[in-house]
């Protein structure tokens, strides 16, 4: 049986700067940072983090849309994590803007593990209409 | 004990990053979160249906995590991975075959606390040479690894 998608219609209008999500939880394994450094092909990379997109992933639970594509990315690093230990992330709206016709919203997440450590912060910029894209794009 | 007592200035260039893009490697990058299901970076379809594409992307967080590997490598991992910053712009599309090269310029140096931001431009550029992405990084480079001022 399909399960029915509970999931918001976004209304980009409506939506709120500020809006926080419910904390998400994880705990990162070392499975999880060694298939990050084969697929990044860096044997020392350090934040295996930012493959776990945990920045949306709170929004993907609460909004349905059209889809997104990532239009900018900033990242800060505080402490590389540790594997095995669980990772709390806390995750709101930092902005929305409208540039070209073309709306946007930023996300912004702080990961702590479950020592107190803080991690990293992401700040993502998303457009809203992934078809622009690929019109720009030229297939 | 001493630091590395490395120097920084305006206009040096750090040593490229060049990344052979696979969908293996994107898959891998994918998958390493426990995503398994099909997205426009692993699935041609899914692409062509969500971005208009031919084919499938990698995700613009590889790119910066490539921009975070070039600066790391410079700056050192004791430095970097605790004061490290990257703000990267996604302009093209990285596909997989593509060979992307990751260079870096210091365009500034400045004085805090506990030592000196230093700020570098990035580029990312494919074999094509067109630009895939662009912006900037910094780190703190403790004052224990700079030279003493005269």
């Amino acid at each position: 049986m399909v399960e029915a998608d509970e999931r918001i219609l976004l209304d980009w209008d409506a939506l709120e700067v500020g809006e926080t999500f419910d904390s998400y939880e994880y705990v990162l394994t070392q499975e999880m940072i060694d298939t990050y450094r084969k697929g990044v092909m860096d044997s020392e990379a350090s934040f295996p983090t930012i493959s776990h997109k945990v920045d949306v992933k709170q929004y993907n639970a609460r909004y349905q849309d059209a889809g997104s594509v990532n239009a900018r990315c900033a990242f800060h690093c505080y402490n590389p994590p540790v594997a095995g230990k669980r990772i709390t992330v806390r995750a709101w709206i930092a902005d929305k803007y409208l540039r070209r016709g073309k709306n946007y919203i930023v996300t912004e997440a702080v990961s702590v593990d479950e020592d107190g450590r803080l991690i990293d912060r992401v700040i993502t910029h998303e457009l809203k209409q992934p078809t622009e894209v690929g019109k720009k794009w030229g297939g | 004990m001493g630091g590395l007592n490395r120097s920084y200035t305006v206009d040096d260039e750090l040593p490229p990053l060049v990344k052979e893009m696979t969908q293996e490697a994107i898959n891998l990058f994918e998958g390493s979160a426990g995503d398994s299901g099909p997205s426009q970076f692993t699935d041609e379809e899914t692409a062509r249906e969500t971005l208009g594409t031919e084919g499938t992307v990698a995700s613009g967080r590889m790119s910066l995590s490539f921009a975070i590997e070039l600066l790391r490598r410079y700056f050192g991992s004791d430095v970097y991975n605790h004061t490290g910053t990257v703000d990267l712009r996604f302009l093209r599309p990285v596909r997989p075959g593509d060979t992307i090269t990751f260079t870096g310029r210091i365009t500034g140096v400045s004085r805090e606390v506990n030592g000196s931001r230093v700020s570098v431009e990035i580029k990312a550029e494919n074999q094509r040479g067109d630009t895939t992405g662009a912006g900037q990084g910094s780190a703190v480079v403790p004052n224990a690894y700079l030279p003493s001022e005269e």
